[in-house]
């Protein structure tokens, strides 16, 4: 329920396909259009200037005609129209000509242009800048107005000239340039879009082949790896942390599997017996002393059994982070005390001396479960040594972490055998497995709880003692 | 003093309501939830023992139901499950103990007796029972008119069992009211203590006050009271 509800407030993020091939195709057909938009912004400037300088000729002659007719301003329209026929007409260039009070002095055609005269801010020479842009009976035309020359029947002020060109040849022109530009852009884009989007796919080949080698992984073919060096770089770190989590999971599977074995080993035994025993002793008619002594037999058995569920529970739930344990300060030296006044009694009889050597400052753990591994430590300790030995318990502080040591004087372990002593059920010599010494679990127990407080355990033996060394680290302050 | 079990596995449930009575209780036993909270809020039980897992309502529901009916006596869990959570759970709802199967009978026993008698103690200032006799004040045991040199472990182990005579203690209990030692040890550490408790202050003397009760635990009491 909990996994829903997270799945539903936190989106997916998009496909990285799809991300990819957005991204990219946006960015290629806005280079596209980029590119499309400045062609055709040039060509259109590369037209206004060839109509400027075709204009600013026809200005040019004008202007030599209104200085040629001053003073006579009755022939003026017949020079200015001898001096511009030569350039208009033919070109599609048109020519207004009126005096400063307005009256018409010439106009090549009338196309209805004259209203722009007075539309439009005159200005002295022609400049692409300030060309406007006329639409008038269906055709398209560019051109200005200027002062030129001297008007004398208005008190020499400037004649008032609009020149115009028709752009219809440009306009077609360009039309059909903008189409063609423009289809091959969102063809190009297009293609852009598909090509981005097979290219990605391809690119993610190598994770789909990954996703297809991992599918295979079942429990019972653990030992498949995925080979980082087959794959992009990008994923070579990918395949190896999964090969790393799968070397966790197998080695844990492999763990567990033996744990089942195990178990059901150790339980066979006790069932065994108690099966035994209990059908041996209905076959008979016995005395009430008899069946007392064997639901006495039977019940050591159950307590057993019991014994080593609890601590087979006690260990599943500390290896799985399900026994936390507690942050409080544990003064180790008051704890040792506190075990040798309990295990005093029982050692004494035993012939064993315990010993503490060396203080350390208190360490940050869980009291209960520390006091559990040194216990079990001890009573190992203490269980495997010889009359009139003893067990030394060394307290040493180190910078960061604090070490304990049990020692105590014992036959030679190989070395083979020293670090599988932390195992489940393991016993080193296999002919002394039921001689009351638990169900094989304590050291178990010592390494599971040293392990959830983020230590280390080892065994070692040399010079006639056997040494379980455990490290605390020291963890800050206590909650 | 009437106790009311709530169980519904058929030989659990028979066979605590068995001990119980042999052990002198009166005992209703139930097997599911719904006869629980209606046995347990209509008659009048000194403690109620609930299993948690349970048919028609679970255990918490049991206990939530009592405490609803202002029933307030003490009631004691009985789980399969060893879950923290649990156990913060029931005691939050008002449980006042809580015992995981499997659990031996003797510690079931020793934990309903402690809960019985909560609260009705008057501290006495000396224990005494036969010619032995233990002064709480001034840390010391007599037997016959005879100083008894003790230990400081000895001397609580002693008074733990005078306190509790006449009931089987088991090893668990002792080590851990006694040496604060709340896990099953694999040795026999309980044993030697007694014996050597058992040395200074029943040898030598008649009658013998600590009784090994063969599989379940020890017992502290005159002979012929048993």
């Amino acid at each position: 329920m909990s996994r829903n509800s997270a799945e539903t407030t936190m989106r997916r993020p998009a496909s990285l396909a799809l991300r990819l091939t957005v991204s990219l195709g946006v960015l290629i057909s806005l280079a596209f259009l980029a590119f499309g938009w400045l062609i055709q912004r040039s060509i259109e400037n590369h037209f206004k200037e060839l109509d400027a300088a075709e204009l600013a000729v026809l200005v040019h002659s004008t202007q030599d005609a209104l200085l040629e007719c001053r003073g006579n301003v009755a022939a003026l329209p017949m020079t200015v129209k001898r001096l511009a026929e030569a350039s208009v007409g033919h070109h599609g260039i048109f020519l207004h000509v009126a005096g400063a009070d307005g009256r018409p002095v010439f106009s090549s055609a009338d196309i209805g242009l004259s209203a722009q005269l007075h539309a439009v801010a005159p200005v002295d020479q022609i400049d692409p800048a300030t060309l406007q842009t006329w639409r008038a009976a269906g055709h398209h035309y560019r051109g200005t107005v200027l002062k030129l020359g001297m008007d004398p029947a208005a008190a020499d002020r400037p004649f008032l000239v609009l020149v115009a060109k028709s752009m219809d040849m440009h306009m077609s022109y360009l039309a059909g340039f903008h189409q063609a530009l423009w289809l091959t852009a969102l063809g190009s884009i297009l293609i852009a879009f598909v090509v981005v989007w097979w290219v990605v796919q391809r690119g993610h080949a190598p994770l789909r082949r990954i996703t297809a080698e991992i599918r295979q992984t079942t429990s019972d073919r653990l030992n498949v790896r995925l080979s980082p060096g087959t794959v992009p770089i990008e994923l070579a770190e990918l395949a190896a942390s999964f090969n790393e989590m799968l070397e966790r999971i197998e080695e844990s599977f492999g763990r567990l599997a033996n744990f089942s074995a195990d178990i059901a080993h150790e339980l066979r035994t006790p069932i065994t017996n108690l099966m035994t025993q209990t059908q041996v002793a209905l076959s008979n008619a016995r005395s009430i002393e008899e069946y007392r002594e064997i639901l006495y037999s039977n019940l050591e058995e159950y307590e057993r059994m019991a014994q080593m569920v609890g601590d087979m529970l006690f260990l599943a739930k500390t290896d799985n982070g399900q026994l936390k344990p507690s942050n409080t300060r544990v003064d180790l030296t008051q704890e040792i005390q506190e075990l040798f006044e309990y295990f005093e009694a029982w050692a004494e009889e035993r012939g064993v001396h315990l010993a503490l050597a060396g203080t350390a400052p208190a360490v940050t753990g869980d009291r209960l479960m520390l006091r559990r591994a040194i216990s079990n430590l001890l009573s190992n300790a203490i269980r495997h040594t010889a009359h009139g030995n003893a067990v030394t318990v060394r307290l040493t502080a180190h910078g960061d972490y604090t070490s304990l040591t049990v020692e105590n004087p014992g036959d030679e372990i190989p070395t083979a055998h020293l670090p599988r002593l932390f195992d489940r059920f393991y016993r080193p010599d296999p002919s002394r497995q039921r001689d009351g010494d638990g169900a094989g679990l304590g050291l178990s127990i010592v390494k599971s709880i040293i392990t959830a407080h983020g230590g280390t355990v080892e065994a070692s033996w040399s010079d006639g003692s056997v040494r379980f060394r455990l490290t605390l680290p020291n963890r800050g302050t206590p909650d | 003093m009437r106790i009311l079990v709530v169980e519904d596995e058929p030989k659990t449930g028979d066979y605590l309501k068995k001990g119980l009575v042999e052990a002198g209780f009166v005992v209703d036993l139930c097997r599911n939830g719904i006869d629980g909270i209606h046995l347990g809020s209509t008659a009048s039980y000194d403690l109620v023992v609930l299993d948690v897992m349970l048919p028609g309502a679970d255990g918490w529901a049991v206990l939530a139901a009592l405490r609803q009916a202002g029933q307030e006596m003490p009631v004691m869990f009985l789980t399969a499950r060893d879950q923290v959570e649990d156990r913060v759970k029931g005691l939050e709802l008002g449980a006042d103990d809580y015992l995981v199967k499997p659990f031996a009978f003797s510690e079931f026993l020793a934990r309903i007796r402690t809960l019985l008698r909560r609260g009705k103690t008057v501290e006495p200032e000396q224990l005494s029972l036969a010619d032995l006799s233990l002064d709480l004040l001034k840390r010391r045991a007599t037997r016959a008119g005879k100083r008894i040199d003790l230990t400081a472990k000895e001397f609580a182990l002693l008074e733990l069992l005078m306190r509790r005579h006449g009931e089987v203690l088991p090893r668990s209990l002792i080590a851990s009211q006694v040496w604060d030692m709340n896990f099953d040890s694999d040795t026999n550490v309980i044993d030697v203590a007694i014996r050597r408790l058992r040395a200074k202050i029943d040898d030598g003397f008649a009658p013998k006050l600590i009784h090994t009760i063969r599989g379940m635990g020890y017992l502290f009491d005159e002979p012929e009271q048993r």
